[in-house]
């Protein structure tokens, strides 16, 4: 079985807590439980890629909305990009018959900045609570992806 | 409920330990770095470099005593280390600072991976994020594109 186990041991939570503590974890975040339903539904990182594309799509329409955003939104818009495609491609390792998905729609609406900066941040938390219950071998990728949004969302700001 | 390393509780396996020493030996290095960087950083650039090199020291003695905690010898730091490439100016001090960032990025995405616990995957999620964030403001002097990096940790 992948998944990591959901629940722990009284000593597990002791120890966890302990490190948690050490690494001046938020306690709030210690042992939290993100792990229900983990083993059932859809692959989670067809959210994540989801999310990723929306971004794109509004990001897109924030600079066509304010051209001189550009040079601080086209760098998102790539590596959003990016970050679909390999979701993507982790999504149909593990099956091969998922079927593609669309890109999102252009949003024919304006956005602004604060509007990217807020829908980063939401998918970066998102990727962040996955990171708590994906298995070894998935769990980088979105790792990475967690603290590139994260990132965006700041310097955004 | 499976637990994919029987007998072990705790959930702080040896992989787990392992990606720690790792994580703490980047830190090490990294520290070292930003001990030589400022000397060779213009003035404006000090506050930033001397900023990272709390930070990665905080990081450093958090990792020493969780690993102390569990009854682990926390690795030691070298008496020096070897920069890719000579540091004698601003720029190529700079260039260091994204080499020990970049580094460090690596070692902690690399504990997320190495550990099912939660908390500790919370916790290297958190260093590797504000890495990302440091590594971004000194690519940004070296002008390295994109600031960001897309995939954090990611060799």
């Amino acid at each position: 079985m992948r998944e990591h186990p959901g629940s722990a041991s009284a000593p597990g939570v002791t120890r966890r807590q302990l490190i948690a503590g050490l690494l001046l974890l938020p306690p709030a975040l210690a042992g939290c439980a993100l792990g229900q339903g983990a083993q059932a539904g859809p692959d989670p990182l067809i959210a994540l890629a989801d999310a990723a594309r929306s971004d794109v799509a509004l990001a897109a329409a924030a600079i066509a909305s304010t051209p001189a955003t550009a040079p601080r939104i086209q760098p998102l818009v790539d590596a959003r990009t990016a970050h679909a495609q390999a979701l993507d491609a982790e999504v149909a390792r593990l099956d091969p018959h998922q079927p593609r998905r669309p890109p999102a729609r252009a949003t024919a609406r304006t956005a602004t900045l604060a509007e990217v900066r807020a829908a980063v941040l939401a998918s970066g938390q998102s990727a962040a609570a996955a990171v708590l219950t994906l298995p070894p071998d998935r769990v980088g990728l979105v790792a990475s992806v967690a603290a590139c949004c994260a990132a965006y969302a700041q310097v955004l700001g | 409920m499976s637990d994919p390393q029987p007998g072990r509780a705790i959930g702080i396996d040896k992989a787990a330990v392992d990606a720690l020493q790792d994580a703490l030996a980047a830190e090490h290095a990294a520290v070292w770095c930003y001990t030589l960087i400022p000397a060779f950083l213009p003035a404006d650039q000090v506050p930033a470099a001397r900023a990272d090199a709390d930070a990665h020291r905080a990081v450093r003695g958090q990792l020493e005593q969780t690993l102390s905690d569990l009854g682990v010898q926390p690795v030691s730091a070298q008496p020096a280390y070897q920069t890719p490439k000579p540091v004698a100016d601003g720029p190529s001090a700079a260039a260091l600072a994204v080499v020990a960032e970049t580094d460090a990025l690596a070692a902690w995405r690399s504990v997320v991976e190495r550990t099912g616990d939660r908390s500790v995957r919370q916790a290297a999620l958190d260093v590797l994020t504000k890495g990302t964030l440091r590594c971004a403001v000194w690519r940004t002097v070296v002008n390295d594109q994109p600031a960001i990096l897309v995939f954090p940790g990611s060799v």
